[in-house]
């Protein structure tokens, strides 16, 4: 190949040169909060706000805290893979990773909970208790899943492996918040479990399924 | 040649708005850096092809650029995924059978050296080792077998897990 043909190739792309709009984060952000909004309207419409919620009450103080970090860890991970959708060498997308680690509090509460209490543990981990909050938080996600997805089909990620992790955990972080709002459990090991691992869940399809989609 | 930034970032914000005098210009400066920027990583024999596969995803990403922000380091970025994904498919050849054609003229054996030394340093020996042998000086998997006393599918092995582990590390920098 010779530089004449890398002039023919420029010649060839100016002539097919249209005008653009810049991709901009906070359009981006409006479509996510799109997502989370058509997830809780869809999950809230079919199953219902928890009882209490509807009641005009609080969630007790727990629940309400793993409520917050779950909200920064979907936050925090929906702006990394917004940032990752506009490339650029030097920049940093791995602020989510400090929220997930602020969110590691919520299996290690449980954990410790679970070993002074160990029947009250394995009530909790019964599937009947809680397979249905795993399959709702996957669900409820998939509004922010899907709309992550088409902002970085759109834009350019560098690491697409990266993003398909970080698209998967803002999903699952963001339907672990919608179950929240439905599931009128109050117990951590319930939360960390069954919400946790629809964050988990989420995260690893998000690396296996949208990865490979998102080359280009 | 107008190869700094502020002119790159006027010509780059011409061209999102369908200028195609300034894409023109932008391509010819983006091209000619690119050339400098591969010609530390890669076999020289190799560089225009990825030059041109690095311009056709210019143009196709061209709305991803901010133009709140320098061009030149969103230019290395797209610039890094196409070198990473020529890796990634030399890797694949490799794992296809298809990974020990020749390289050629003796200089582009000193050029590719240079280009991939440091990175090298950080693989295992064995895999460093099968990497120079097949990918660098262009000897056969049997060849390279012969020479550094591997099996040939341990060479194959090696060899697709050195190229996996470069890509890692080129992506973490």
């Amino acid at each position: 190949m010779t530089n004449a043909s890398i002039d023919d190739l420029i010649d060839d792309l100016a002539g097919e040169l249209e005008p653009v709009c810049p991709r901009r984060v906070a359009r981006g952000s409006l479509w996510v909060a799109g997502g989370w909004l058509v997830g809780a309207a869809l999950l809230l419409w079919f199953v219902g706000p928890r009882h209490d919620l509807a009641d005009g009450a609080m969630m007790p103080p727990l629940p309400l805290l793993a409520f917050w970090l779950i909200v920064a860890l979907g936050l925090s991970a929906a702006w990394s893979a917004l940032r990752m959708g506009l490339p650029g060498v030097g920049r940093d997308y791995s602020g989510w990773r400090w929220a997930g680690l602020a969110a590691l509090a919520l299996p290690f509460s449980a954990l410790v909970m679970a070993l002074s209490d160990g029947h009250a543990a394995l009530e909790a981990a019964h599937p009947e208790n809680g397979m249905h909050c795993l399959a709702q938080g996957v669900f409820a996600g998939l509004g922010v899943g899907a709309a992550l997805f088409a902002w970085l089909k759109g834009g350019a990620p560098t690491s697409p492996s990266r993003a398909g992790w970080v698209v998967g955990i803002a999903a699952g972080a963001a339907g672990a918040t919608i179950v929240a709002l439905h599931c009128a459990a109050n117990d951590m090991m319930h939360i960390a479990l069954w919400h946790g691992l629809a964050v988990a869940l989420s995260g690893v399809v998000g690396r296996v399924l949208l990865a490979p989609l998102l080359r280009w | 040649m107008s190869i700094d930034e502020p002119s790159l970032a006027r010509l780059m914000a011409a061209s999102q708005r369908g200028d195609r005098a300034a894409y023109r210009a932008l391509l010819g400066d983006s091209g000619k850096w690119l050339a400098r920027y591969f010609a530390r990583r890669i076999a020289p024999h190799q560089i225009d092809d990825l030059v041109q596969d690095t311009l056709v995803s210019v143009h196709r990403k061209l709305a991803t650029w901010d133009n709140s922000r320098p061009f030149l380091p969103w230019l290395a970025a797209i610039a890094r995924y196409r070198w990473i994904d020529m890796l990634r498919r030399q890797r694949d050849e490799v794992e296809l059978g298809e990974g020990d054609a020749a390289v050629g003229a003796e200089d582009e054996v000193v050029h590719a050296r240079l280009s991939l030394g440091r990175m090298l340093t950080l693989l295992p020996a064995g895999q460093a080792q099968v990497i120079t042998l097949v990918k660098i000086e262009g000897a056969s998997i049997a060849e390279a077998s012969k020479i550094c006393g591997q099996s040939e599918s341990l060479v194959k092995v090696n060899i697709h897990r050195g190229l996996k582990k470069l890509a890692q590390l080129i992506e973490s920098e």
